[in-house]
Protein backbone atom coordinates (compact mmCIF):
# COMPACT_ATOMS: atom_id res chain seq x y z
CA UNK A 1 0.00 0.00 0.00
CA UNK A 2 1.38 3.34 -0.97
CA UNK A 3 0.73 6.35 1.16
CA UNK A 4 1.24 9.79 -0.17
CA UNK A 5 1.92 12.65 2.04
CA UNK A 6 0.59 16.06 1.16
CA UNK A 7 3.12 16.93 -1.12
CA UNK A 8 4.48 20.64 -0.88
CA UNK A 9 4.61 22.08 -4.16
CA UNK A 10 6.80 24.95 -3.41
CA UNK A 11 9.31 22.50 -2.79
CA UNK A 12 9.56 20.14 -5.63
CA UNK A 13 12.40 20.38 -8.05
CA UNK A 14 13.10 18.28 -11.12
CA UNK A 15 16.39 16.93 -11.99
CA UNK A 16 16.39 16.04 -15.50
CA UNK A 17 12.87 15.01 -15.95
CA UNK A 18 12.65 13.58 -12.85
CA UNK A 19 10.20 15.06 -10.58
CA UNK A 20 11.51 15.27 -6.53
CA UNK A 21 9.26 16.11 -3.57
CA UNK A 22 11.82 18.13 -2.32
CA UNK A 23 15.68 18.49 -3.16
CA UNK A 24 17.22 16.08 -0.07
CA UNK A 25 18.00 12.56 -1.34
CA UNK A 26 20.12 10.45 0.57
CA UNK A 27 23.72 10.06 -0.54
CA UNK A 28 24.93 6.88 -2.09
CA UNK A 29 26.77 4.59 0.82
CA UNK A 30 24.82 6.53 3.72
CA UNK A 31 21.52 4.82 3.44
CA UNK A 32 21.77 1.21 2.23
CA UNK A 33 18.37 0.60 0.49
CA UNK A 34 16.46 2.53 2.77
CA UNK A 35 15.47 -0.37 4.65
CA UNK A 36 17.96 0.63 7.28
CA UNK A 37 16.39 3.93 8.21
CA UNK A 38 12.67 2.83 7.87
CA UNK A 39 11.93 2.58 10.85
CA UNK A 40 13.36 6.42 12.01
CA UNK A 41 12.05 8.32 8.74
CA UNK A 42 8.85 8.29 6.64
CA UNK A 43 11.13 7.61 3.19
CA UNK A 44 7.81 8.86 1.15
CA UNK A 45 9.09 12.58 2.73
CA UNK A 46 12.31 12.32 1.11
CA UNK A 47 13.53 13.84 -2.33
CA UNK A 48 15.03 10.97 -3.10
CA UNK A 49 16.84 7.58 -2.28
CA UNK A 50 20.15 7.38 -3.82
CA UNK A 51 20.76 3.30 -2.95
CA UNK A 52 24.15 2.12 -2.06
CA UNK A 53 26.52 1.52 -5.04
CA UNK A 54 25.59 -1.85 -7.16
CA UNK A 55 27.90 -3.79 -9.01
CA UNK A 56 27.47 -6.52 -11.64
CA UNK A 57 28.47 -9.57 -8.90
CA UNK A 58 28.54 -9.11 -5.03
CA UNK A 59 31.49 -7.72 -3.69
CA UNK A 60 33.39 -8.41 -0.63
CA UNK A 61 34.60 -5.27 -0.02
CA UNK A 62 37.87 -4.40 2.13
CA UNK A 63 38.96 -6.30 5.29
CA UNK A 64 38.27 -4.26 8.57
CA UNK A 65 38.98 -1.62 10.22
CA UNK A 66 37.46 0.06 7.32
CA UNK A 67 36.19 3.40 9.19
CA UNK A 68 37.83 6.02 11.49
CA UNK A 69 36.65 8.96 13.04
CA UNK A 70 38.44 12.22 11.98
CA UNK A 71 38.48 15.92 13.49
CA UNK A 72 34.56 16.87 11.75
CA UNK A 73 34.01 14.11 9.76
CA UNK A 74 35.31 10.49 9.55
CA UNK A 75 37.14 8.28 6.99
CA UNK A 76 35.39 5.16 5.11
CA UNK A 77 37.30 2.43 2.90
CA UNK A 78 34.40 -0.04 2.58
CA UNK A 79 35.48 -0.51 -0.97
CA UNK A 80 31.79 -0.86 -2.51
CA UNK A 81 30.54 -3.95 -0.41
CA UNK A 82 27.55 -4.85 -2.00
CA UNK A 83 24.93 -7.76 -3.32
CA UNK A 84 25.18 -7.53 -6.61
CA UNK A 85 22.99 -5.75 -9.16
CA UNK A 86 20.63 -8.80 -9.16
CA UNK A 87 20.15 -9.54 -5.60
CA UNK A 88 19.42 -5.62 -5.84
CA UNK A 89 16.50 -6.01 -7.85
CA UNK A 90 15.41 -9.55 -6.69
CA UNK A 91 15.55 -8.71 -2.53
CA UNK A 92 16.10 -4.88 -2.20
CA UNK A 93 13.43 -3.32 -4.67
CA UNK A 94 10.50 -4.84 -3.68
CA UNK A 95 10.66 -2.68 -0.49
CA UNK A 96 11.33 0.48 -1.92
CA UNK A 97 8.60 0.10 -4.93
CA UNK A 98 6.41 0.05 -1.54
CA UNK A 99 7.14 3.58 -1.18
CA UNK A 100 6.38 6.83 -3.27
CA UNK A 101 10.07 8.12 -3.37
CA UNK A 102 12.46 8.41 -6.32
CA UNK A 103 14.97 5.83 -6.38
CA UNK A 104 17.96 6.59 -8.13
CA UNK A 105 20.46 3.60 -7.83
CA UNK A 106 24.13 4.39 -7.83
CA UNK A 107 25.92 1.97 -10.07
CA UNK A 108 29.58 1.09 -10.20
CA UNK A 109 31.97 -1.09 -12.73
CA UNK A 110 35.63 -2.47 -13.17
CA UNK A 111 35.19 -1.63 -17.07
CA UNK A 112 32.60 0.36 -19.03
CA UNK A 113 31.37 -3.01 -20.34
CA UNK A 114 30.02 -3.92 -16.34
CA UNK A 115 28.80 -0.40 -16.46
CA UNK A 116 26.44 -1.11 -19.08
CA UNK A 117 25.34 -4.25 -17.86
CA UNK A 118 24.68 -2.98 -14.81
CA UNK A 119 22.77 0.27 -15.88
CA UNK A 120 20.69 -2.17 -18.28
CA UNK A 121 19.35 -4.91 -15.69
CA UNK A 122 18.57 -1.35 -13.57
CA UNK A 123 17.02 -0.04 -16.52
CA UNK A 124 14.63 -2.99 -16.97
CA UNK A 125 13.95 -3.13 -13.52
CA UNK A 126 10.32 -1.63 -12.23
CA UNK A 127 10.82 1.05 -9.85
CA UNK A 128 14.24 2.66 -10.30
CA UNK A 129 13.94 6.03 -11.51
CA UNK A 130 17.06 7.44 -12.19
CA UNK A 131 21.01 5.69 -12.37
CA UNK A 132 23.71 7.39 -10.35
CA UNK A 133 27.30 6.25 -12.14
CA UNK A 134 29.83 6.48 -9.69
CA UNK A 135 32.76 7.10 -11.12
CA UNK A 136 34.40 8.46 -8.12
CA UNK A 137 35.07 5.96 -5.55
CA UNK A 138 38.41 6.24 -3.82
CA UNK A 139 38.79 2.68 -2.48
CA UNK A 140 38.26 0.10 -5.06
CA UNK A 141 41.66 -0.59 -7.13
CA UNK A 142 39.58 -0.92 -10.78
CA UNK A 143 36.99 1.22 -11.91
CA UNK A 144 35.86 4.36 -9.38
CA UNK A 145 38.52 6.86 -9.54
CA UNK A 146 40.14 5.56 -12.71
CA UNK A 147 37.73 6.52 -14.76
CA UNK A 148 36.29 10.01 -12.74
CA UNK A 149 39.58 11.16 -12.76
CA UNK A 150 40.20 11.30 -15.96
CA UNK A 151 37.70 13.40 -19.02
CA UNK A 152 37.81 10.92 -21.45
CA UNK A 153 37.44 8.11 -19.20
CA UNK A 154 34.66 9.73 -17.65
CA UNK A 155 32.96 10.80 -20.68
CA UNK A 156 33.34 7.38 -22.07
CA UNK A 157 31.31 5.53 -19.37
CA UNK A 158 28.71 8.42 -19.70
CA UNK A 159 27.85 7.88 -23.26
CA UNK A 160 27.95 3.84 -22.81
CA UNK A 161 25.77 4.21 -20.04
CA UNK A 162 23.34 6.42 -21.92
CA UNK A 163 22.98 4.03 -24.25
CA UNK A 164 21.90 1.19 -22.49
CA UNK A 165 19.11 3.61 -20.45
CA UNK A 166 16.29 5.82 -20.80
CA UNK A 167 16.78 6.60 -17.42
CA UNK A 168 18.31 9.96 -16.33
CA UNK A 169 21.69 9.86 -15.77
CA UNK A 170 23.03 11.37 -13.13
CA UNK A 171 27.34 11.12 -12.85
CA UNK A 172 29.24 11.26 -9.45
CA UNK A 173 32.00 12.93 -9.61
CA UNK A 174 35.26 12.86 -7.55
CA UNK A 175 36.91 16.12 -5.68
CA UNK A 176 40.56 14.37 -6.13
CA UNK A 177 40.87 15.92 -9.17
CA UNK A 178 42.48 19.08 -10.25
CA UNK A 179 39.77 20.66 -11.62
CA UNK A 180 36.10 19.17 -11.04
CA UNK A 181 34.67 21.19 -13.88
CA UNK A 182 36.55 20.15 -16.46
CA UNK A 183 35.33 16.26 -15.58
CA UNK A 184 31.67 17.76 -15.52
CA UNK A 185 31.64 19.58 -19.15
CA UNK A 186 33.35 15.99 -20.20
CA UNK A 187 30.06 14.21 -19.24
CA UNK A 188 27.84 17.10 -19.60
CA UNK A 189 29.34 16.96 -23.72
CA UNK A 190 29.12 12.81 -23.66
CA UNK A 191 24.85 12.95 -22.56
CA UNK A 192 25.12 13.08 -18.82
CA UNK A 193 21.68 14.49 -17.49
CA UNK A 194 23.03 15.75 -14.09
CA UNK A 195 25.88 15.78 -12.26
CA UNK A 196 26.35 14.85 -8.04
CA UNK A 197 29.08 15.93 -6.31
CA UNK A 198 31.50 15.70 -4.04
CA UNK A 199 32.35 11.97 -3.16
CA UNK A 200 34.60 11.96 -0.60
CA UNK A 201 38.33 13.17 -0.34
CA UNK A 202 41.25 11.35 -0.56
CA UNK A 203 42.58 11.18 2.82
CA UNK A 204 44.64 8.89 6.06
CA UNK A 205 44.63 8.64 9.52
CA UNK A 206 47.75 7.25 11.46
CA UNK A 207 47.86 5.49 14.78
CA UNK A 208 51.07 7.34 16.77
CA UNK A 209 51.34 4.49 19.30
CA UNK A 210 51.65 2.17 16.59
CA UNK A 211 52.74 3.55 13.92
CA UNK A 212 50.22 1.85 10.91
CA UNK A 213 47.88 3.72 9.37
CA UNK A 214 43.81 3.37 11.36
CA UNK A 215 42.53 2.03 7.84
CA UNK A 216 43.49 -1.55 6.63
CA UNK A 217 43.53 0.18 2.89
CA UNK A 218 45.45 2.72 4.42
CA UNK A 219 43.65 5.67 2.64
CA UNK A 220 40.17 6.45 2.57
CA UNK A 221 37.47 9.11 2.07
CA UNK A 222 37.09 11.84 4.18
CA UNK A 223 33.38 12.93 4.57
CA UNK A 224 31.15 14.86 7.00
CA UNK A 225 31.21 18.71 7.82
CA UNK A 226 35.32 18.62 7.52
CA UNK A 227 34.59 19.14 3.87
CA UNK A 228 31.67 21.07 3.57
CA UNK A 229 33.82 24.25 2.36
CA UNK A 230 35.76 22.38 -0.24
CA UNK A 231 32.59 20.89 -1.52
CA UNK A 232 30.62 24.07 -1.93
CA UNK A 233 33.75 25.50 -3.54
CA UNK A 234 33.48 22.84 -6.32
CA UNK A 235 29.69 23.09 -6.52
CA UNK A 236 29.75 26.74 -7.20
CA UNK A 237 32.41 26.26 -9.77
CA UNK A 238 31.04 23.33 -12.00
CA UNK A 239 27.33 25.32 -11.16
CA UNK A 240 29.16 27.66 -13.36
CA UNK A 241 30.79 25.56 -16.46
CA UNK A 242 27.63 23.39 -17.29
CA UNK A 243 24.25 23.71 -17.91
CA UNK A 244 23.02 20.86 -16.77
CA UNK A 245 21.64 20.67 -13.42
CA UNK A 246 24.42 19.66 -10.42
CA UNK A 247 23.17 17.96 -7.13
CA UNK A 248 25.24 19.04 -4.37
CA UNK A 249 26.78 17.03 -1.48
CA UNK A 250 29.82 17.01 1.03
CA UNK A 251 28.83 17.41 4.99
CA UNK A 252 25.61 18.52 4.95
CA UNK A 253 24.48 18.58 8.49
CA UNK A 254 21.66 20.86 8.91
CA UNK A 255 18.92 22.96 6.39
CA UNK A 256 21.19 26.36 6.42
CA UNK A 257 24.13 23.64 4.70
CA UNK A 258 21.95 22.19 2.26
CA UNK A 259 20.60 26.11 1.59
CA UNK A 260 23.93 27.11 1.13
CA UNK A 261 24.63 24.59 -1.71
CA UNK A 262 21.42 25.28 -3.32
CA UNK A 263 22.79 29.18 -3.06
CA UNK A 264 26.23 28.29 -4.69
CA UNK A 265 24.42 26.41 -7.50
CA UNK A 266 23.15 23.20 -6.50
CA UNK A 267 19.36 22.26 -7.91
CA UNK A 268 19.42 19.20 -5.77
CA UNK A 269 21.35 18.08 -2.37
CA UNK A 270 22.16 14.92 -1.20
CA UNK A 271 22.84 14.22 2.38
CA UNK A 272 25.42 11.17 3.59
CA UNK A 273 27.53 11.36 6.89
CA UNK A 274 24.88 13.30 9.01
CA UNK A 275 22.62 9.94 8.86
CA UNK A 276 24.73 8.01 10.33
CA UNK A 277 25.04 10.57 13.57
CA UNK A 278 21.27 11.46 13.63
CA UNK A 279 18.74 9.12 11.73
CA UNK A 280 16.93 11.89 11.46
CA UNK A 281 18.88 14.06 9.56
CA UNK A 282 17.12 13.81 6.24
CA UNK A 283 13.80 14.61 7.31
CA UNK A 284 15.11 17.29 9.68
CA UNK A 285 16.76 19.08 6.65
CA UNK A 286 13.38 18.91 4.67
CA UNK A 287 11.58 20.40 7.26
CA UNK A 288 13.93 23.04 7.90
CA UNK A 289 14.07 23.90 4.43
CA UNK A 290 10.10 23.91 4.15
CA UNK A 291 10.28 26.78 6.59
CA UNK A 292 13.06 29.01 5.00
CA UNK A 293 10.54 28.82 1.71
CA UNK A 294 7.88 29.89 3.93
CA UNK A 295 9.60 32.08 5.77
CA UNK A 296 11.72 34.06 2.91
CA UNK A 297 7.61 33.89 1.14
CA UNK A 298 9.17 31.93 -1.81
CA UNK A 299 7.20 30.10 -4.54
CA UNK A 300 9.36 27.70 -5.00
CA UNK A 301 12.60 26.39 -2.88
CA UNK A 302 14.54 26.61 -6.93
CA UNK A 303 14.67 30.11 -6.39
CA UNK A 304 17.31 30.59 -4.40
CA UNK A 305 19.59 28.29 -6.91
CA UNK A 306 22.71 30.03 -7.71
CA UNK A 307 21.97 32.96 -5.89
CA UNK A 308 25.37 33.75 -4.69
CA UNK A 309 25.59 36.97 -5.18
CA UNK A 310 29.90 38.01 -5.56
CA UNK B 1 6.40 -0.45 3.94
CA UNK B 2 7.89 -0.12 7.46
CA UNK B 3 6.82 0.55 10.34
CA UNK B 4 8.36 3.38 12.18
CA UNK B 5 8.99 2.69 15.25
CA UNK B 6 12.02 3.71 15.95
CA UNK B 7 13.39 7.22 17.84
CA UNK B 8 16.17 8.95 19.04
CA UNK B 9 15.97 8.89 22.57
CA UNK B 10 17.00 11.53 25.20
CA UNK B 11 18.64 10.78 28.55
CA UNK B 12 19.48 12.55 31.34
CA UNK B 13 23.00 11.23 32.84
CA UNK B 14 22.24 10.49 36.28
CA UNK B 15 25.25 9.02 37.32
CA UNK B 16 28.70 7.89 35.88
CA UNK B 17 31.09 7.10 38.48
CA UNK B 18 34.78 5.72 37.58
CA UNK B 19 34.00 2.36 39.78
CA UNK B 20 37.82 1.30 38.83
CA UNK B 21 40.36 3.38 37.08
CA UNK B 22 39.84 3.67 33.58
CA UNK B 23 36.24 2.20 33.71
CA UNK B 24 33.14 3.78 34.24
CA UNK B 25 29.29 3.02 35.13
CA UNK B 26 27.26 5.28 33.18
CA UNK B 27 23.50 5.69 34.57
CA UNK B 28 20.99 7.36 32.18
CA UNK B 29 17.20 8.09 32.98
CA UNK B 30 15.43 7.30 29.69
CA UNK B 31 11.64 7.22 28.88
CA UNK B 32 9.16 5.10 30.06
CA UNK B 33 8.63 3.69 26.67
CA UNK B 34 12.40 2.93 26.09
CA UNK B 35 12.32 -0.63 24.62
CA UNK B 36 13.26 -3.35 26.15
CA UNK B 37 16.71 -4.82 25.29
CA UNK B 38 17.66 -7.95 24.37
CA UNK B 39 20.64 -9.04 26.45
CA UNK B 40 23.61 -8.86 24.04
CA UNK B 41 22.14 -6.04 22.12
CA UNK B 42 23.87 -1.87 22.40
CA UNK B 43 22.84 1.72 21.82
CA UNK B 44 24.72 4.24 19.98
CA UNK B 45 25.55 7.09 21.98
CA UNK B 46 26.67 10.71 22.18
CA UNK B 47 26.41 13.90 23.70
CA UNK B 48 23.26 16.08 22.86
CA UNK B 49 24.23 19.18 21.09
CA UNK B 50 27.86 18.61 20.65
CA UNK B 51 30.16 18.20 17.46
CA UNK B 52 32.75 16.55 18.94
CA UNK B 53 33.16 13.67 19.38
CA UNK B 54 31.91 13.47 15.69
CA UNK B 55 30.15 9.61 15.58
CA UNK B 56 28.15 8.22 18.09
CA UNK B 57 29.94 5.49 20.31
CA UNK B 58 28.53 1.77 20.57
CA UNK B 59 27.99 0.78 23.90
CA UNK B 60 26.49 -2.52 25.24
CA UNK B 61 23.58 -2.01 27.54
CA UNK B 62 24.95 -3.48 30.94
CA UNK B 63 21.67 -3.40 32.72
CA UNK B 64 17.90 -2.00 32.50
CA UNK B 65 15.14 -1.85 34.54
CA UNK B 66 11.51 0.19 34.29
CA UNK B 67 10.22 1.91 37.38
CA UNK B 68 7.06 3.42 36.99
CA UNK B 69 8.02 7.39 35.62
CA UNK B 70 11.29 6.54 33.83
CA UNK B 71 13.80 3.41 32.39
CA UNK B 72 17.40 2.98 33.68
CA UNK B 73 19.50 2.12 31.23
CA UNK B 74 23.49 1.21 32.33
CA UNK B 75 26.05 1.56 30.62
CA UNK B 76 29.56 0.02 31.67
CA UNK B 77 32.98 1.20 29.65
CA UNK B 78 35.73 1.06 29.42
CA UNK B 79 37.72 4.91 28.70
CA UNK B 80 39.81 3.70 25.42
CA UNK B 81 39.88 6.59 23.47
CA UNK B 82 38.98 10.52 22.75
CA UNK B 83 35.15 9.36 22.57
CA UNK B 84 34.97 7.63 26.07
CA UNK B 85 37.10 10.30 27.59
CA UNK B 86 34.92 12.74 26.14
CA UNK B 87 31.80 10.80 28.16
CA UNK B 88 33.70 9.99 31.05
CA UNK B 89 33.79 13.95 32.03
CA UNK B 90 29.82 14.03 31.55
CA UNK B 91 28.53 15.47 34.39
CA UNK B 92 24.54 14.53 36.34
CA UNK B 93 22.25 15.85 34.50
CA UNK B 94 24.14 16.10 31.35
CA UNK B 95 21.80 15.60 28.52
CA UNK B 96 22.67 11.94 25.36
CA UNK B 97 21.24 11.04 22.68
CA UNK B 98 20.51 7.34 22.09
CA UNK B 99 20.13 5.28 19.68
CA UNK B 100 18.77 2.02 20.62
CA UNK B 101 18.56 -1.17 22.00
CA UNK B 102 20.31 -2.03 18.09
CA UNK B 103 21.40 -5.51 17.01
CA UNK B 104 20.70 -9.54 17.51
CA UNK B 105 21.30 -9.88 20.42
CA UNK B 106 22.26 -13.51 22.03
CA UNK B 107 19.39 -16.97 21.67
CA UNK B 108 18.82 -18.29 24.95
CA UNK B 109 17.83 -22.02 24.10
CA UNK B 110 15.84 -23.43 26.70
CA UNK B 111 16.93 -26.93 25.88
CA UNK B 112 20.39 -26.35 26.72
CA UNK B 113 19.71 -25.37 30.73
CA UNK B 114 23.69 -25.51 31.50
CA UNK B 115 24.22 -22.12 30.62
CA UNK B 116 27.96 -20.71 31.00
CA UNK B 117 29.12 -17.09 30.72
CA UNK B 118 32.54 -16.25 29.73
CA UNK B 119 33.76 -12.90 30.32
CA UNK B 120 37.03 -11.22 29.75
CA UNK B 121 37.38 -7.52 30.81
CA UNK B 122 34.82 -5.27 29.48
CA UNK B 123 33.49 -8.28 28.36
CA UNK B 124 31.11 -8.51 30.96
CA UNK B 125 29.04 -5.83 30.11
CA UNK B 126 26.57 -7.35 27.99
CA UNK B 127 26.70 -10.21 29.83
CA UNK B 128 25.65 -8.96 32.73
CA UNK B 129 22.26 -8.52 30.83
CA UNK B 130 22.30 -11.77 29.67
CA UNK B 131 22.96 -13.11 33.41
CA UNK B 132 19.66 -10.74 34.45
CA UNK B 133 18.01 -12.16 32.31
CA UNK B 134 18.68 -15.83 32.49
CA UNK B 135 18.00 -15.10 36.57
CA UNK B 136 14.34 -13.86 35.46
CA UNK B 137 13.76 -17.08 32.98
CA UNK B 138 15.48 -19.56 35.69
CA UNK B 139 13.49 -18.59 38.43
CA UNK B 140 14.35 -18.46 42.39
CA UNK B 141 16.41 -20.98 43.46
CA UNK B 142 18.02 -21.77 40.23
CA UNK B 143 21.22 -21.03 39.27
CA UNK B 144 21.25 -19.01 36.31
CA UNK B 145 24.34 -19.61 34.77
CA UNK B 146 28.07 -20.71 35.76
CA UNK B 147 30.57 -17.60 35.02
CA UNK B 148 34.01 -17.59 33.90
CA UNK B 149 35.05 -14.00 34.66
CA UNK B 150 38.75 -12.71 34.18
CA UNK B 151 40.69 -9.67 33.56
CA UNK B 152 44.05 -8.37 33.84
CA UNK B 153 44.23 -7.39 37.12
CA UNK B 154 42.20 -7.28 40.40
CA UNK B 155 42.14 -3.31 39.32
CA UNK B 156 40.30 -3.96 36.06
CA UNK B 157 38.00 -6.63 37.17
CA UNK B 158 34.88 -5.10 37.41
CA UNK B 159 31.15 -6.11 37.23
CA UNK B 160 31.82 -8.76 39.76
CA UNK B 161 28.93 -7.00 41.93
CA UNK B 162 26.83 -6.91 39.75
CA UNK B 163 26.73 -10.51 38.71
CA UNK B 164 26.74 -11.69 42.23
CA UNK B 165 23.21 -10.57 42.16
CA UNK B 166 22.31 -13.26 39.53
CA UNK B 167 24.82 -16.01 39.83
CA UNK B 168 26.11 -17.91 43.07
CA UNK B 169 28.82 -19.82 40.95
CA UNK B 170 31.57 -17.12 39.88
CA UNK B 171 35.03 -18.11 39.30
CA UNK B 172 37.47 -15.10 39.11
CA UNK B 173 40.65 -15.13 37.63
CA UNK B 174 43.90 -12.68 36.82
CA UNK B 175 46.32 -12.32 34.82
CA UNK B 176 48.77 -11.35 37.70
CA UNK B 177 46.78 -13.52 40.27
CA UNK B 178 45.80 -10.24 42.19
CA UNK B 179 42.58 -11.54 42.74
CA UNK B 180 41.06 -15.15 42.06
CA UNK B 181 43.11 -17.79 40.26
CA UNK B 182 45.99 -16.54 38.48
CA UNK B 183 44.97 -17.38 35.63
CA UNK B 184 43.62 -16.46 31.71
CA UNK B 185 39.82 -17.14 31.89
CA UNK B 186 39.90 -19.14 29.00
CA UNK B 187 42.23 -21.57 30.85
CA UNK B 188 40.12 -21.86 34.11
CA UNK B 189 37.35 -22.39 31.99
CA UNK B 190 39.18 -25.73 30.04
CA UNK B 191 40.02 -26.74 33.16
CA UNK B 192 36.62 -27.03 34.00
CA UNK B 193 35.09 -28.14 30.75
CA UNK B 194 34.16 -31.89 31.07
CA UNK B 195 31.71 -30.51 33.78
CA UNK B 196 29.69 -28.56 30.82
CA UNK B 197 27.91 -31.65 28.91
CA UNK B 198 28.41 -30.01 25.20
CA UNK B 199 24.97 -31.29 24.15
CA UNK B 200 22.94 -29.35 27.17
CA UNK B 201 25.39 -26.22 27.35
CA UNK B 202 25.11 -23.06 26.10
CA UNK B 203 28.27 -20.95 25.84
CA UNK B 204 28.14 -17.11 25.64
CA UNK B 205 31.28 -15.34 25.81
CA UNK B 206 32.84 -11.25 25.54
CA UNK B 207 36.18 -10.16 25.89
CA UNK B 208 39.18 -9.16 24.20
CA UNK B 209 39.86 -10.63 20.39
CA UNK B 210 42.82 -12.72 21.77
CA UNK B 211 40.80 -14.12 24.10
CA UNK B 212 37.76 -15.71 21.81
CA UNK B 213 40.05 -17.06 19.43
CA UNK B 214 41.54 -18.83 22.17
CA UNK B 215 38.28 -20.09 23.12
CA UNK B 216 37.76 -20.77 19.44
CA UNK B 217 40.33 -23.31 19.62
CA UNK B 218 39.62 -24.88 22.72
CA UNK B 219 35.66 -25.34 21.98
CA UNK B 220 36.23 -26.30 18.38
CA UNK B 221 32.74 -27.18 16.79
CA UNK B 222 31.94 -29.43 19.90
CA UNK B 223 29.76 -26.52 21.82
CA UNK B 224 26.98 -24.06 20.95
CA UNK B 225 28.79 -21.06 21.59
CA UNK B 226 27.54 -17.24 20.80
CA UNK B 227 30.13 -14.14 20.96
CA UNK B 228 29.62 -10.51 21.26
CA UNK B 229 31.66 -8.56 19.09
CA UNK B 230 33.48 -4.79 19.40
CA UNK B 231 34.85 -2.83 15.74
CA UNK B 232 34.59 0.64 15.28
CA UNK B 233 30.95 2.05 14.27
CA UNK B 234 29.71 5.09 12.27
CA UNK B 235 26.05 4.20 11.91
CA UNK B 236 25.15 1.74 13.97
CA UNK B 237 22.46 0.45 12.63
CA UNK B 238 23.54 -1.44 8.95
CA UNK B 239 23.94 1.16 6.43
CA UNK B 240 27.31 2.76 6.39
CA UNK B 241 28.96 -0.81 6.42
CA UNK B 242 32.07 0.04 8.59
CA UNK B 243 31.95 -2.41 11.38
CA UNK B 244 33.09 -5.38 8.97
CA UNK B 245 33.37 -9.03 10.62
CA UNK B 246 34.91 -11.60 8.23
CA UNK B 247 32.57 -14.80 8.93
CA UNK B 248 31.77 -17.77 6.72
CA UNK B 249 29.02 -17.95 5.26
CA UNK B 250 26.24 -20.58 4.78
CA UNK B 251 28.51 -22.67 2.00
CA UNK B 252 31.76 -21.73 4.50
CA UNK B 253 33.01 -19.11 2.13
CA UNK B 254 34.26 -15.81 3.73
CA UNK B 255 31.87 -12.76 3.74
CA UNK B 256 31.90 -9.66 5.66
CA UNK B 257 29.35 -9.32 8.43
CA UNK B 258 28.00 -6.14 10.43
CA UNK B 259 28.86 -6.37 13.79
CA UNK B 260 25.86 -3.74 14.26
CA UNK B 261 22.89 -5.15 12.02
CA UNK B 262 23.94 -8.71 11.60
CA UNK B 263 25.66 -9.11 15.16
CA UNK B 264 27.03 -7.67 17.11
CA UNK B 265 26.47 -11.61 18.61
CA UNK B 266 27.91 -14.15 16.45
CA UNK B 267 28.54 -17.94 16.49
CA UNK B 268 32.09 -18.76 17.63
CA UNK B 269 32.92 -21.34 14.87
CA UNK B 270 31.66 -19.11 12.15
CA UNK B 271 33.95 -16.10 12.92
CA UNK B 272 37.50 -15.70 10.89
CA UNK B 273 39.58 -13.96 13.03
CA UNK B 274 42.30 -12.04 10.63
Amino acid sequence: MKRTPTTDAAMVVEIAGLKLKNPVMTASGTFGCGEEYAGYVDLNRLGGIVVKGLSLKPRLGNPPPRIMETAGGMLNAVGLQNIGVDAFIEEKLPFLRTYDVAVIANIYGESCAEYAQVARKLSAAPGVHALEVNVSCPNVKKGGLSFGADPKAAAEVTKRVKAETHLPVIVKLTPNVTDITVIARAVEEAGADAVSLINTLTGMSIDLKTRTPHLKNITGGLSGPAIKPVALRMVWQAAQKVTIPVIGMGGIMTAEDALEFMVAGAAAVQVGTANFINPLATSEIVQGMRQYVKHHKLKNITEIVGTLKV
Amino acid sequence: MAIMNKQITIGSVSGNDEIRPGYVLMTIHVHRSFPEPRPGQFVMIRIAGLQEPFLSRPLSIFSFSRGRSHGLVKLLYRVAGKGTQILAGLIRGSQVEIVGPLGKGYTVDPSRENRVLIAGGIGVAPLSLLAQHLCRLSGRGANPAVVYLGAKTADELVGLDQLHKYCNSIRVCTDDGSLGEKSLVTRTFQKDMKKHDPARTSIYACGPKPMLQSLAGILKDRYFCQVSLEERMACGVGACMGCAVAVRDENGDKTYRRVCADGPVFDLQKVIWE
